[in-house]
Formats: structure tokens, C-alpha cells, sequence
């Protein structure tokens, strides 16, 4: 099972195509390190400088020296430690509730095919179309008639309802080949052990993409949060932090946004890990 | 709001028929109830945070409300002011120009950047992580770096730039000929993270033997990409394609973050309107002018999509 | 796809989440069998300021034992408001800005707590002008004014220094305004004048300017209003932006501000002066840490002209809809003794100035007076000992505020024809050939149906 995209090895073993590669390759990294992580470092940057420099000379380095206190004020300020774990709690359950929505559903609809299959497909995929913007006013409603004010499954359940992913896996679904399906049906497995010991170990790809924007939305989401958890005891940082914008410096502002930040890319190299080596999924889908 | 995932949303039904199509309809007795049971999970979140809200949208565009009295039946006023609104043709020009902007920029980017992170043999997981990088970017510092980029003086960053050239200044945002453009760019940086794993993790599917038998036809790079990836994404490519329509149509962060709609409405969207109408203009604002456009735009988007399906499917068969 | 058997879920879905809320309408019990009292606080708040407020909630309490306050966080934001108040989760006494007030009241979405306020001891005391905010159309305070301010021009005293100005000596005239601002440009290349455009601001400091040069952009009579955006006044308004803008490109390169960006640029100092209200200091200290030897603020210039005045602005404590009376005479109360004490009594004002000081947050800035002006210069004495932002370098303002009338900002539909004004000043400022005065007439048209609307 090679792992290979356009170029064979041979095409890398030739002298001309390889010297086109490493320009190509040195360009890609060096544009993605520009438009990636420059934003990031800009970030960091600003998170240890004085306001006034930072609106004065955004892009200038340190023109009057650092301010590593604003990291200490901001953590301190923020309460970092305390929102932590409600920016990971709310983070991880609106992955769960996501992954099992879409996986479920994905499996139901690729894979099983009931006849109402479009009906349904037609229904979630119209979800997209109202804009959420507007059903904010009902959501909210529904959430204050199920008295899920503060908790935390206010922001679960309603992430589960991504028309988004639920399409997503479903298409990547109908992607694999339908002979492994049969093969395990003819074999004896019923459809759980069909969703549970082949269809799951084969959809790691997908589940790395859901997985990841699963878990950055909920990081960044703040609008919903702050309506449906007014208790700060159980808010995210993504609320905590707009909060405090009035009553602090920009400076200790982007000092907290930077640690916060340092949250969703450890996160994201982890799934990266996890999931979304092209080498994982090799055996699973050797047909 | 509450879920939106980092790209453009939506996605189709059967677009594309599966790689190997099932031998035997129909078969398998018993899954039905399985199906069911599998869907219900689906079917008790949709129903009750997706469905219900959306019906209930559609009774309040029938509706005049305070959001505290009980709120009155006024038929299709609330559709009749919002067709009457000036600005709302000016905002579905501004709209579709967005989304073909976006189309032509933002499309193919993460396309390419995919395809040739693919073919990196080495720290792959760095370059797709730079590639997400944008997308954990606070909105907060995206928007101050933007804008200093996009600043219309000549200090500004990309003016800077073009000064080395000996190009004017660009008033950028600042100018109704360039502000959407300007808008287009930013939100291709936003968003394209999420596009280029959704194509990467796709990219991994493309069976290595079709390369080979290509190769052994004598096929070149740029054939090979041709006639080989670009059919084998052909499924994903569908889906984003509509996801990238539905998504524009719905675009309102950037100008809402960037431009408020200026200048002089240049940059007003749908959704902005549609925002304006509920929250902005006045408070507990025009409620049913909010849900009576998004009914409207709702349905624009429905009939669109039912014609971009019937038209892949005749193409995808043949 | 809205089959018979799906809508029968989502009722049989409702009538259950129904049932399980059911006990919502009448009045929440709180700990002890007392009355709940919800009342807004500030979220982020140091923790300094938080105890503060805690204190000030039990010497409430133990004033009035059968209430149970319970701080809430809340903040004014038009989204969050909007749904909070379709799902009634407003706390039961919050804070809106004068913009907001006459609007709220109209549209009946606060409770009229007038019969209340009437009982007050200071009741007939408040600025008349001030107290417009917050009245309905009978002329009852239903919104209760706890802070006001006028509009200033802010300006910048080292880019005045730096372009040869002389920063103790600030424009009192417009014509004096626009040299100045050539003279910044030219000398500093920096915006020598910059003003708001967007998200409704643009409108409010248009209108700022109008009432300035003696325009009015509304004439109510009795039940009906009428719409006058195209006024003479209103276009020389927009006549002296152009010209400052397209002849002599003194106003930089950025048109689309809106109040929190302008303030960024004005503590970067890239912008000499510009117009808003005149309690900015704190958070442009605060938020963007300005230096304090930059900043400079005076009175707006007004036309020689009887009707030229000051827009005012401010903030109003409310009580929310649909309160019971017991909320509403409680509510009333909380206003009473948290917000109005500040101004009216010593201890109370002395307490919060030293809060808001050992908080790092301003103490100083320029106010106009809720009640009268004696009352208020008194308060300025009990809390002297805490003030923190340059007092000298107010002076200009501060020394002449008194002698400016002050206006109220338009009662009808405010903040839609605010918004109708926002892309007229966009256009005048981004569009060289734009005609300022057939704008103005379509804005004035459409401001007009919407005010016939009602």
C-alpha cells in the first residue's frame, strides 16, 4: 500500500521534476507560513507589547521594549485557569453530541438506505438555508422553554443539529465501496456491528474533519454561549473574554486572546494526529 | 451562530452516484426499523433545535411582534415592506456580486493549496496545520490586522507594498469599486482552512492504481491531475461547490466586522439587511421583516439548489 | 416534507417543554420566601468593583429585608437584548442608552414604572432636557436618567503642538475647525479631522452637527412627525465635510468608523480631532490605553443661530416588561439607592469614585448634570480627592459646557433614520461627485415613511 498523490516515484526520482518540487514545495511553505502562521506570531507578538505600540506601529518589533506583565495580568485578570475547563467540558461535548449526530445518521442514510432517504436528506439540507442569524430568536425560545438556561447541554444539543456534517459523512460514505458493506452483511453482521466494526474504523478521515470542526466552532462560538449561560460560573472563554474588552488595555486583551489560542492548536495537532494522517487510512480501505 | 462550521455550509443529496453502485436495490429486510433507530438520534436534535425554530420563523414573518405582547397576524406585510425596501435590491446585487467574486477567488484556492500540500512527502501535518491556521485566528485580531492591512493611507501594509512598485494607494475598504473585493480576500484567508482538510481527507480516497494505469498510458503531471484527481474529488468538489453558493448567499461577517455595509451601502448584504432589520435599526427590532426576508432568501436558495442537482445529475451520467 | 405526523411531534415536543416551563409568568420567589429582585451588573468587572457592588446589594437587603437581589451579568448589546427580551430573561432592572430610551418606551418593552418614579423625592428635580429620554408621550418617566453627557470635540494635543496650533487655544468656530484640521493634515500627515459613519453613528454625529449649526432633523406634532434631513443646515453640514475632505484632504484616508474604531485611531494618534461624547476619556484611557498628555477636548462649535445646540446623550435605568407591581416598586427602589445615590447623596458617590479609581477605571470625566447644576458641581467636590484624568486639559470643555443648550436627540424611529444617515456621510466622504443634497432628499423620503409608519 503505497502512499502517493499525482507524482509516482519515479517522477520524483527525476532531476527536473524534483527541482520543480522543491520550488513549488519551498513556495507553498514559505506562502502558508506567511498567511498561516503569520497572524499567530503577530498575535503572540502583540500579546507581549504595549498598546500604544501595537495601534501605532502594528508591525513594528517591540519599538519600546516588552510588557511580559500583560501575560500575567491577563491569566490573572481572565481567570484563565477557572474558564479552562468550561471552554474544554463545552468544547468536548459538542464534538460527541456532533460526532454521534452525523455518524449515526451519515451510516443511516449511506449506507442502510431507507426509501425516505432523500426525503430526509432534503430536509436536513434545507436546514442550511434558513439563516441561523434569524433563528436565534426562536432557538433561544426553545431553550428557555426546556429550562436548559445554564447548562451546558444548551450548547451541546443544539451543535448536533449541523446539517453540515451530517451531509458531509453521508457523502463520504456513499464514497466507499459498497462490495466491503455486503461482504460483512453476507458474513453475518448486523447493522451495528456493520457501523461499529466497519464502517467507523474506515471513516477516520471524515471523522478527523467533523472532529476538528467540531471542536473549533464550539471554541470560537460566542454569541450562543453568552445567551444561553449568563452565569459565568459555567461560561467558555470565548464569552468570558469579550466581557472583559471594556475594562481592560488592548494590550492584556490580545495577551489573553494569544493563551486562549494556544488551546485550539494544540487541539488541532492533536486530531491532525489522530485522524488526518493520510498513512491511517491506507488498510482500512484497501478494497 | 451556534454551529456554523469554519467554511461556506450545505451540501447535496445524490449529486453524485457512489463509486461502485449497489448491485441490489432493495435489499437487506429488516433494516428498516435499524435505519430508523439510527436516524433517531438525527431526528430528535434536528427536530427540536432546527425544525421546530424554523417553523417557528415562518409563523413570526406572518406576524408583527414587541417580543413581549402576544404578537399579532398581519399576513404578508411584513413580505410586502421588505419587497418595498430600496435597499434590498441594492443588497441582492451586492450579494451575488460576493458570491461570484468569491467563486472566481475563493473557489479554486483551497483546490490548488490541497492538491499540492497532497504530493509533500515530508511534515504533511505542518503544512495542513499552517494551512488551518486562519481559521483559530480570533475573529477579534483578524479584524485588527486586516485592517491595518487594508489601512487607505499610504502607511497601510498592502499600500506600502504597492509603493515599492510605485503604485498609488488603494483606498481599499474605503471605496465602493474595491470594498467587496477587499471583503472576498479576507474571507478566502478565513475560510479556505477548512476547505483544503475537507479536500485533503478526500485526496486520501484517490486509489493509487489509477495514477499507475494513467502512468503507464504515459500520461503527464498535468494530465494525470486532469483525468485522475479532479474526477476521483468530482463528488466533493459538487458538494463544496454548492456548500461555497449557499454560504455566499449567506455572507455577513465580513461586512458586518469589516464595513458595517459601506461605503454608502456598497457592501450591504442579504444577511446584513436581514441583521439590520432584527437587531440593529431598532431595538427588538423589525423581527418579521428579519424572518420574512429569510424566508424569501431561503427559498431562492432551495430552487437553486434543486436546479444545481438536476443539472450535475444529467452531467455526472453522461 | 411538513408531513402531518412530524408537526404532531413538534407540539406534542412544545407542550412538553411547556409544561416543564410552566411555572413561569408570576412573580420568582426568592431564598427566604422574599421577593426576587434581578439586577444588571457589568460583566468583566475587577473583582474590587464586584465586591463593591455585593456590598451595595446587602445594605439594599438589609434596607428592605423582603427582597432578594440577584446580580445578573448584563450588558447592552442589540442581539443578546433582542432575544432576551422575546424569552423574558432580561434582569428585572437594567441599564439603556438615551438613544434607546423613547423607543423602548413606545414600543412598550420596558414596564412604565412612572407611578414609581413620581414618588421619588427628587422627582420634579431632573434636567428637563436631560429627563426626555426617559419620558413617554404623557410626559411620565418611565426611563430613569442616571448619567448624561454632551457631545464634544475631542482633540489631540501633541498633533496640534506639532503642526504649529496652540493646544490651550482649541477651534471655536467650524471655518476655525477646518483650518485647523488642514494645518494637522499638512504638517503631521495625520487626519487633521475624522469622523464616525457606521453602524448608526454616522447618523448620530450627523445629526450632532446639525443641531450644531441650529438644524433639526424631525419636527413632531402631536401624534405625527415629520422628516427633515434636508434642511439647509443639514447640507451645510455635509458642504463643510466635503470641502474638508475632497478640497482640502484633511480627514486621512478612513471613512468607515464607527465608535469603537475612531477611538482606537484617536489614541494611536493618527486623527486631530473629532466629535462624540464628551465622557470618552475613560475608555479611550481604559481600552486603549491613550496618553494622557495627548488628549485635549472642548465644546463643538455652534452657529450664531438661536436654535444651535449641544445633542445629548446618556445612559437609563429600566425596569423590564411585563414586571408585577412589587418588581416594579422594587425595581424603582434598586434605581433609587444604586444608581441615583451616587449623585444625589455623599457617601454613595464618594464609595463608587473609590472604587472606580482603585479599579483603574477614569474618575472626572466630563458629565452634564442629572439633576441641577448645583447639585452636581457639589458632587464634583465630594469626589475631587479621586479624580484621575487630567482636569486642566478639560478645562476648554468643562469651563464652557454649561453655556451650550442642550438638545435631545430625535424621539421617532431614532435609530433607523441614524441609519438612514450612515451611508449619506459614507458617500460624501468616499464619492468625490456625490450630491449631497439629492441624497438627503431620498434619505429625508424614507425617513418619512418610516415615521408615517407608526
Amino acid at each position: 500500500m503505497t502512499d502517493r498523490g499525482v507524482l509516482s516515484s519515479h517522477d520524483r526520482r527525476n532531476p527536473g521534476v524534483r527541482s520543480v518540487i522543491a520550488t513549488v514545495q519551498g513556495l507553498l511553505l514559505g506562502g502558508l507560513l506567511l498567511i498561516g502562521l503569520g497572524p499567530v506570531l503577530w498575535l503572540a507578538k502583540s500579546a507581549v507589547t504595549p498598546t500604544q505600540d501595537t495601534l501605532r506601529a502594528p508591525l513594528a518589533l517591540w519599538p519600546n521594549g516588552f510588557d511580559f506583565a500583560n501575560l500575567v495580568t491577563a491569566w490573572t485578570r481572565v481567570e484563565i485557569d477557572k474558564y479552562f475547563l468550561n471552554t474544554v467540558l463545552l468544547a468536548f461535548g459538542a464534538w460527541a453530541v456532533q460526532l454521534l449526530v452525523a455518524m449515526t445518521a451519515g451510516f443511516a442514510l449511506s449506507v442502510l438506505r431507507p426509501r425516505y432517504r432523500k426525503l430526509v436528506t432534503g430536509v436536513v439540507l434545507a436546514t442550511l438555508f434558513v439563516p441561523s442569524v434569524v433563528l436565534l430568536v426562536p432557538l433561544y425560545l426553545t431553550i428557555t422553554d426546556l429550562s436548559l438556561i445554564n447548562s451546558f447541554w444548551a450548547v451541546w444539543l443544539p451543535a448536533g443539529a449541523n446539517a453540515f456534517n451530517v451531509l458531509l459523512v453521508q457523502r463520504f460514505l456513499d464514497g466507499l465501496p459498497r462490495e466491503v458493506f455486503e461482504a460483512a452483511t453476507v458474513d453475518g453482521a448486523g447493522p451495528l456491528r456493520l457501523f461499529v466494526s466497519v464502517v467507523l474504523p474506515m471513516s477516520r478521515p471524515i471523522l478527523g474533519v467533523v472532529s476538528v470542526f467540531a471542536v473549533i466552532a464550539s471554541w470560537k462560538d460566542f454569541l450562543w454561549p453568552m445567551l444561553v449561560l449568563p452565569d459565568p460560573a459555567v461560561q467558555p472563554l470565548s464569552v468570558r473574554l469579550p466581557a472583559l474588552q471594556r475594562f481592560v488595555e488592548l494590550d492584556v486583551f490580545l495577551a489573553a486572546l494569544a493563551i486562549s489560542t494556544l488551546i485550539p492548536v494544540a487541539l488541532f495537532l492533536v486530531f491532525q494526529r489522530l485522524f488526518l494522517n493520510g498513512g491511517a487510512l491506507g488498510g482500512a480501505v484497501k478494497g | 451562530m451556534t454551529t456554523t462550521a469554519p467554511t461556506r455550509q450545505a451540501a447535496p443529496r445524490s449529486a453524485v452516484r457512489p463509486a461502485v453502485p449497489p448491485r441490489r436495490r432493495g435489499k437487506r429486510r429488516g433494516t428498516g426499523l435499524a435505519a430508523l433507530l439510527f436516524l433517531l438520534p438525527m431526528f430528535a436534535v434536528f427536530g427540536v433545535f432546527s425544525w421546530l425554530p424554523i417553523l417557528q420563523t415562518a409563523v413570526m414573518s406572518l406576524q408583527e411582534t414587541n417580543l413581549v405582547d402576544t404578537p399579532e397576524f398581519v399576513g404578508l406585510d411584513n413580505f410586502a415592506r421588505v419587497l418595498d425596501d430600496p435597499l434590498l435590491w441594492t443588497a441582492v446585487r451586492n450579494t451575488m456580486w460576493f458570491a461570484f467574486l468569491a467563486l472566481v477567488i475563493g473557489y479554486p484556492a483551497p483546490l490548488v493549496l490541497a492538491v499540492l500540500m497532497n504530493e509533500v512527502r515530508r511534515l504533511r501535518g505542518l503544512y495542513s496545520a499552517l494551512a488551518y491556521l486562519p481559521v483559530v485566528v480570533p475573529p477579534v485580531v483578524a479584524v485588527l490586522l486586516w485592517k491595518f492591512f487594508y489601512d487607505a493611507g499610504p502607511n497601510g501594509l498592502f499600500n506600502t507594498v504597492l509603493g515599492w512598485f510605485g503604485v498609488a494607494p488603494v483606498a481599499w475598504l474605503q471605496d465602493g469599486g474595491t470594498a467587496m473585493v477587499s471583503l472576498v480576500v479576507e474571507s478566502t484567508w478565513a475560510a479556505m482552512g477548512g476547505t483544503v482538510i475537507i479536500y485533503l481527507a478526500a485526496l486520501t480516497r484517490v486509489p493509487p492504481e489509477l495514477y499507475e494505469a494513467a502512468e503507464i498510458d504515459g500520461a503527464s503531471v498535468w494530465r494525470k491531475v486532469w483525468h485522475v484527481t479532479l474526477p476521483q474529488l468530482r463528488g466533493v468538489l459538487l458538494i463544496t461547490f454548492i456548500l461555497q453558493i449557499v454560504g455566499t448567499a449567506q455572507v455577513f461577517l465580513e461586512p458586518f466586522l469589516f464595513t458595517g455595509g459601506g461605503p454608502a451601502n456598497r457592501t450591504t448584504t442579504v444577511l446584513l439587511l436581514i441583521y439590520n432589520y432584527a437587531f440593529a435599526s431598532s431595538l427588538g427590532g423589525d423581527y418579521g421583516a428579519a424572518t420574512a426576508l429569510s424566508l424569501m432568501l431561503a427559498v431562492v436558495l432551495a430552487l437553486l439548489s434543486a436546479l444545481y442537482f438536476r443539472l450535475t445529475r444529467s452531467w455526472s451520467t453522461t | 416534507m411538513k408531513s402531518s405526523r412530524f408537526t404532531a411531534t413538534a407540539a406534542a415536543t412544545l407542550v412538553a417543554a411547556l409544561a416543564v416551563a410552566g411555572c413561569a409568568g408570576g412573580d420568582q420567589e426568592g431564598s427566604g420566601g422574599r421577593l426576587a429582585l434581578t439586577v444588571a451588573i457589568d460583566p468583566g468587572l475587577e473583582q474590587g468593583a464586584v465586591d463593591a457592588f455585593n456590598a451595595r446589594v446587602a445594605a439594599f437587603e438589609q434596607a428592605n429585608p423582603d427582597v432578594d437581589v440577584q446580580p445578573q451579568e448584563y450588558k447592552w448589546d442589540a442581539t443578546t437584548f433582542t432575544a432576551q427580551l422575546a424569552g423574558g430573561t432580561l434582569p428585572a432592572v437594567f441599564t439603556a442608552p438615551f438613544t434607546d430610551g423613547r423607543g423602548l418606551i413606545e414600543r412598550r418593552q420596558v414596564a412604565d414604572i412612572s407611578g414609581e418614579v413620581a414618588k421619588l423625592p427628587y422627582a420634579k428635580g431632573f434636567n428637563a432636557e436631560v429627563a426626555k429620554a426617559g419620558q413617554a408621550a404623557d410626559g411620565g418617566i418611565q426611563a430613569v436618567p442616571i448619567a448624561a453627557y454632551g457631545q464634544a470635540l475631542h482633540y489631540n494635543r501633541t498633533l496640534f503642538t506639532q503642526a504649529g496650533l496652540d493646544p490651550d487655544k482649541p477651534p471655536a468656530t467650524w471655518a476655525e475647525v477646518r483650518s485647523a484640521a488642514k494645518q494637522i493634515a499638512e504638517r503631521t500627515g495625520q487626519a487633521g479631522y475624522a469622523q464616525m459613519t457606521a453602524g448608526n453613528t454616522g447618523g448620530w454625529i450627523l445629526t450632532t452637527l446639525a443641531y450644531a449649526f441650529g438644524g433639526r432633523i424631525e419636527q413632531v406634532s402631536g401624534d405625527s412627525a415629520k422628516s427633515t434631513l434636508n434642511t439647509p443646515q443639514m447640507r451645510s453640514v455635509l458642504k463643510t465635510l466635503q470641502d474638508m475632505r475632497w478640497a482640502d484632504n484633511s480627514m486621512g484616508a478612513n471613512f468607515l468608523y464607527d465608535w469603537a474604531t475612531i477611538n482606537q485611531d484617536f489614541a494611536a494618534g493618527r486623527i486631530g480631532m473629532y466629535v462624540s461624547g464628551g465622557g470618552n476619556y475613560g475608555s479611550l484611557k481604559a481600552q486603549n490605553g491613550l496618553k494622557p498628555d495627548d488628549y485635549g477636548i472642548t465644546t463643538i462649535p455652534l452657529a450664531d443661530s438661536p436654535d444651535a445646540g449641544v445633542l445629548g446623550g446618556g445612559s437609563l435605568a429600566v425596569v423590564k416588561a411585563k414586571s408585577s407591581p412589587a418588581v416594579v416598586a422594587a425595581g424603582v427602589k434598586w434605581i433609587d439607592f444604586y444608581y441615583l445615590s451616587k449623585l444625589t447623596a455623599q457617601e454613595q458617590a464618594v464609595s463608587d469614585a473609590k472604587t472606580s479609581a482603585e479599579t483603574s477605571q477614569a474618575v472626572g470625566s466630563p458629565e452634564l448634570p442629572v439633576f441641577d447644576r448645583a447639585l452636581h458641581e457639589q458632587r464634583q467636590q465630594w469626589i475631587a480627592e479621586y479624580v484621575n484624568v487630567p482636569v486642566r486639559q478639560m478645562k476648554p470643555y468643562t469651563e464652557r459646557m454649561f453655556d451650550q443648550p442642550l438638545v435631545p436627540e430625535p424621539t421617532r424611529s431614532t435609530q433607523q433614520v441614524y441609519a438612514l444617515l450612515d451611508p449619506v456621510v459614507q458617500a460624501v466622504l468616499t464619492d468625490r461627485g456625490a450630491d449631497a443634497s439629492a441624497l438627503l432628499a431620498q434619505a429625508e423620503s424614507q425617513a418619512q415613511a418610516l415615521l408615517d409608519r407608526k
